[in-house]
C-alpha cells in the first residue's frame, strides 16, 4: 500500500483563506460521525490517501474497527503496532481469518516458519471462502519448501477448485518434475491444476494461469517423448500472452520430433517475431537453421544460422545499450519510466508489450520477486518525495500569504461589518412588514426560509466581533504552525531522497546483474550457432572431398 | 534436439497474490539483509510522513474550510452488488465541483461499505442546489447515466450530506438519494 503525501490544494484555493475568517472551531476529524469513520477508513485504505483518516483511526468503533485500525497502522508504516493489533483481531471474533492470514504471510517473509504455519492453520480453522483457500495454498507452500510434497498434496486435496488450488497443484507439479525421473506424476498434477483453474471466477487471471499450465504440461510431455500430447497442450496456448514464444518453440520441437519439419519451422518462424528477451525466441532462431538442415536445404540452413548469429549480435548491442542506460540514468528510468513512454498513439500501439525489447526485458526482469520489491521500493519513495516537494512548496506559499495578510490587517473589515449590520436590520424590517401581510402557504414557506437565513447571518455578525479581535493572534499561531510543518517537510524530503538513492542503487545492481545474465545467454546462443555453422561447413567440405575423390 | 531450455522455477510467491488483487496489504516485505534494513527505514519514514501529512491536512481544514460555512458531501452505495460505479460528477448551484472516475479498488471499497468524501467546500447560509450525474453499469449489464438534483438549506455550522446510490432488482434502475446529517 502506497502512502500518498497530503498536499495543499493549489494556490488559487489557498488564496481563499484571505477571504475567510479563520475558524476557532473544531477539526475535521472530530466532526466526522462515528458511523462515518469506518467507511472513510475503508475508502482511504483502497486509495492510499490516508492523511484524513490517520487522526481518527484510534477512535474507530464497531466490529471491524480493530481490523481497520491494524490495516491503517500497517499502511502508514507503524508495522509493530499494526501486527500487535492484528494479533488481537486474529484472537477475536470478527475478521480473525483475514488477520491470521496476514500474520502468516508476514511471518513467512520474516522466515519464522513454525509461527507462519500456526497462523495459516488458524486462518483455515476459522475462515471461509477465498481467505481459507489462500491459507491452505500457503500452508501447502510451506510443506513444499520443507521438502514434504506428500503432506503438501494432502493439504491441496482438501481445497475447493479455483485459482489458489490450481496454483498449489502447479507448484506441486514443479516439485514432482524436479524430484521424479518420470514426469507422469508432474503431468497428472498439472492436469488437476488445469481442471481446478477452470473454476476461477476472474477470467483474466484464469487465462493467464491456464496458459502457463499448458506450456508446462507441453514441456513435460515433450520430455516424456509424447509429442502428440505436447502438441495437444501447446496448441491451446493463447497467441497474445508473454510466454507465447516459448509455447511456439516447444510446439515446433514437438512437430520436429514427429518428423514434420515444415510445420515445425512455421511455429519457429512465428516465435522469431517476438523480441529475443522472451524465453524460447533464441531457441527458435537456431531451430530454423536446424529445420532447413533436416529438410535437406543446406544452403538455407547456413543462411538461417548466419541470420540467427546476426540477430544475437544485434541483441547484445541492445543489451549493452540497456546496461549503459542503467549506468547513466538508473534502472528505474531505463526500464520502468522509458517503457511507459511512447510516442505512438494508443490505437497504433496495440501490441507494444509483446514487440518492444525494453518492455520484454522489463516483463522478464519483473517476474522475479526480488526485482518487484526493489522497483516497488523506488516507486514508493519517489512518490513520497514528489508529494513532500509539492507539500513544501504549497506550505511555503501559504506561510507567505499569511504573513502578508497579517501586515494588511486594518479596520477595513470593521467598516464592512458595520455596513452589513445596517443592511441586516433593513432586511429584517422588510421581512417583518411582509410577514404582516396575508400570505398563502407557498409564500409563507419562502418567508420562513428567508427568515432562517437572516437569523443565521445575524448570528454570524454577532460572533464576528470576537472572531475579528482574535484574528491576529490566531493568524500568528497558524503561521507558526505552517512554518513548523514546512521545516518538517524539508527534513522528511531529505530523508526520503537519501533512502531513494539507496533503493535506486540496489535496483541498478539487480538490473545490471540481470542484463549481464541475459548477455551471457546471448553469448551461449552465438556459440551454438557458430558450432552449427562449423558442423555444416565441415559436412559440406567432406561432401565436396568425397565428390572430388569419386 | 537443441537442448530444451529448462523452465525456470517461478513459484506463485506472496507478491503475486498482491498483484492478483488481494485487497490487503503488508508493508514492504524484506528478504535479504539490505532489504530488511532499507525496508525498516522506509517504514519509519512512512510512519513519520503519514503523521506529518495528517497534521498538514488538519491545518488545511482549519485554514481553507472554516467550520461555519463548510459543506461536505459523502458518497455511499445503498445496494453494493447491483451497481458498478464508473464516474460521478457533482455540481453545486450549477457549477461543476467534482468529477471522479472510479478505479477497481475504489469500486471494491465502496461495495464493501466504504464512504467517499466526494466534496468539501464552503457555502454561505441559505438555499442551494446540488446536481449529481452518475455513470454506472447495473447488474443487468446496462450502462446508465442518470442525473439527480437536490435542494437544501445551508445552516450555520458544518453541514454534511450523504449521497446514496441505489439500484434495486429487477430493473436495476439507479436512484440517487440525499440525506442531511444533523
Amino acid at each position: 500500500m502506497m502512502v500518498r503525501v497530503f498536499s495543499f490544494p493549489p494556490l488559487a484555493i489557498c488564496l481563499l483563506l484571505l477571504c475567510t475568517v479563520p475558524s476557532l472551531g473544531t477539526s475535521a476529524t472530530s466532526q466526522v460521525q462515528k458511523e462515518l469513520k469506518a467507511g472513510l477508513s475503508r475508502f482511504a485504505l483502497a486509495t492510499g490517501e490516508l492523511a484524513p483518516v490517520v487522526g481518527f483511526s484510534e477512535q474507530l468503533s464497531g466490529e471491524s474497527a480493530a481490523f481497520l485500525r491494524a490495516r491503517v497502522l500497517l499502511a502508514t508504516g507503524r508495522t509493530a503496532e499494526g501486527l500487535e493489533e492484528l494479533k488481537n483481531v486474529a484472537e477475536g471474533q470478527s475478521h480473525r481469518a483475514k488477520a491470521a492470514l496476514l500474520l502468516g504471510r508476514y511471518q513467512v517473509v520474516q522466515g519464522a516458519i513454525p509461527e507462519a504455519r500456526q497462523w495459516f492453520e488458524r486462518a483455515i480453522g476459522v475462515g471461509f471462502g477465498e481467505t481459507r483457500q489462500e491459507a491452505r495454498y500457503r500452508l501447502a507452500e510451506l510443506e513444499l519448501n520443507s521438502g514434504r510434497a506428500e503432506k503438501a498434496g494432502q493439504v491441496l486435496a482438501k481445497m475447493d477448485a479455483g485459482f489458489w488450488a490450481a496454483s498449489g497443484y502447479m507448484n506441486l507439479s514443479s516439485e514432482y518434475a524436479r524430484s521424479d525421473l518420470n514426469p507422469t506424476r508432474a503431468l497428472v498434477a498439472l492436469r488437476v491444476a488445469i481442471a481446478m483453474a477452470q473454476n476461477d471466477s476472474d477470467a483474466d487471471r484464469k487465462d493467464h494461469l491456464v496458459n502457463r499450465l499448458r506450456i508446462r504440461a507441453g514441456y513435460l510431455a515433450l520430455q516424456n517423448d509424447e509429442p502428440d500430447k505436447a502438441i495437444g497442450f501447446l496448441e491451446k496456448v493463447s497467441l497474445e500472452f508473454d510466454n507465447t514464444p516459448q509455447a511456439l518453440y516447444l510446439h515446433g520441437l514437438a512437430l520436429a520430433e514427429k518428423g514434420n519439419h515444415r510445420s515445425a519451422m512455421q511455429s519457429w518462424h512465428r516465435a522469431k517475431k517476438f523480441p529475443l528477451a522472451f524465453p524460447g525466441v533464441a531457441g527458435a532462431w537456431i531451430a530454423m537453421g536446424r529445420g532447413f538442415d533436416l529438410s535437406g536445404y543446406l544452403g538455407q540452413a547456413g543462411e538461417a544460422y548466419l541470420a540467427a548469429n546476426a540477430a544475437f549480435e544485434s541483441e547484445r548491442v541492445t543489451l549493452r545499450k540497456l546496461a549503459n542506460g542503467i549506468r547513466d540514468q538508473g534502472a528505474y528510468k531505463s526500464l520502468v519510466e522509458d517503457s511507459r513512454a511512447s510516442d505512438l498513439e494508443w490505437f497504433l500501439a496495440d501490441s507494444r508489450t509483446l514487440t518492444q525489447p525494453r518492455m520484454a526485458y522489463l516483463l522478464d526482469f519483473l517476474a522475479k520477486p526480488e526485482a518487484q520489491r526493489a522497483v516497488r521500493r523506488v516507486a514508493e519513495l519517489r512518490e513520497l518525495a514528489q508529494g513532500l516537494a509539492k507539500q513544501h512548496s504549497e506550505l511555503g506559499i501559504c506561510a507567505l500569504l499569511l504573513t502578508d495578510h497579517l501586515v494588511l490587517l486594518d479596520a477595513r473589515e470593521e467598516r464592512e461589518a458595520s455596513e452589513l449590520r445596517e443592511h441586516q436590520m433593513a432586511l429584517a424590517l422588510g421581512l417583518k412588514k411582509l410577514s404582516a401581510k396575508s400570505l398563502n402557504a407557498d409564500q409563507t414557506d419562502v418567508l420562513n426560509s428567508i427568515s432562517e437565513t437572516l437569523a443565521a447571518s445575524a448570528d454570524s455578525l454577532q460572533k464576528l466581533d470576537g472572531q475579528v479581535s482574535a484574528r491576529p493572534s490566531e493568524l500568528r499561531k497558524q503561521l507558526d504552525q505552517t512554518r513548523t510543518l514546512t521545516n518538517q517537510t524539508a527534513r522528511l524530503s531529505a530523508q526520503s531522497l537519501s533512502l531513494t538513492q539507496q533503493a535506486e542503487n540496489n535496483l541498478d545492481q539487480l538490473a545490471l546483474n540481470y542484463v549481464r545474465d541475459r548477455d551471457n545467454e546471448m553469448v551461449n546462443s552465438i556459440d551454438k550457432t557458430a558450432q552449427q555453422i562449423a558442423h555444416l561447413y565441415e559436412y559440406l567440405a567432406l561432401e565436396n572431398l568425397a565428390e572430388a575423390t569419386q | 534436439m537443441f537442448g530444451i531450455k529448462p523452465i525456470i522455477r517461478r513459484r506463485i510467491l506472496p507478491s503475486i497474490g498482491l498483484l492478483f488483487g488481494f485487497s490487503f496489504s503488508l508493508p514492504l516485505l524484506p528478504s535479504a539483509a539490505f532489504g530488511s534494513d532499507i525496508d525498516r527505514a522506509i517504514d519509519q519514514l512512512r510512519a513519520e510522513v503519514s503523521e506529518h501529512s495528517a497534521r498538514v491536512f488538519a491545518l488545511e481544514q482549519r485554514l481553507l474550510h472554516p467550520a461555519d460555512s463548510r459543506l461536505s458531501v459523502f458518497l455511499t452505495l445503498g445496494s453494493p452488488d447491483s451497481l458498478r460505479l464508473d464516474a460521478v460528477e457533482l455540481f453545486v448551484n450549477g457549477k461543476p465541483v467534482v468529477s471522479h472516475f472510479y478505479s477497481e479498488r475504489e469500486q471494491g471499497a465502496l461495495e464493501e461499505g466504504g464512504v467517499q468524501q466526494l466534496f468539501v467546500g464552503n457555502l454561505p447560509n441559505g438555499n442551494h442546489s446540488l446536481k449529481a450525474v452518475v455513470t454506472a453499469r447495473s447488474s443487468n449489464d446496462r450502462f446508465v447515466r442518470r442525473e439527480s438534483s437536490y435542494r437544501f438549506q445551508k445552516r450555520p455550522g458544518s453541514s454534511r450530506l450523504q449521497m446514496i446510490l441505489d439500484a434495486e432488482a429487477p430493473d436495476f434502475e439507479p436512484r440517487v438519494s440525499f440525506l442531511e446529517w444533523k
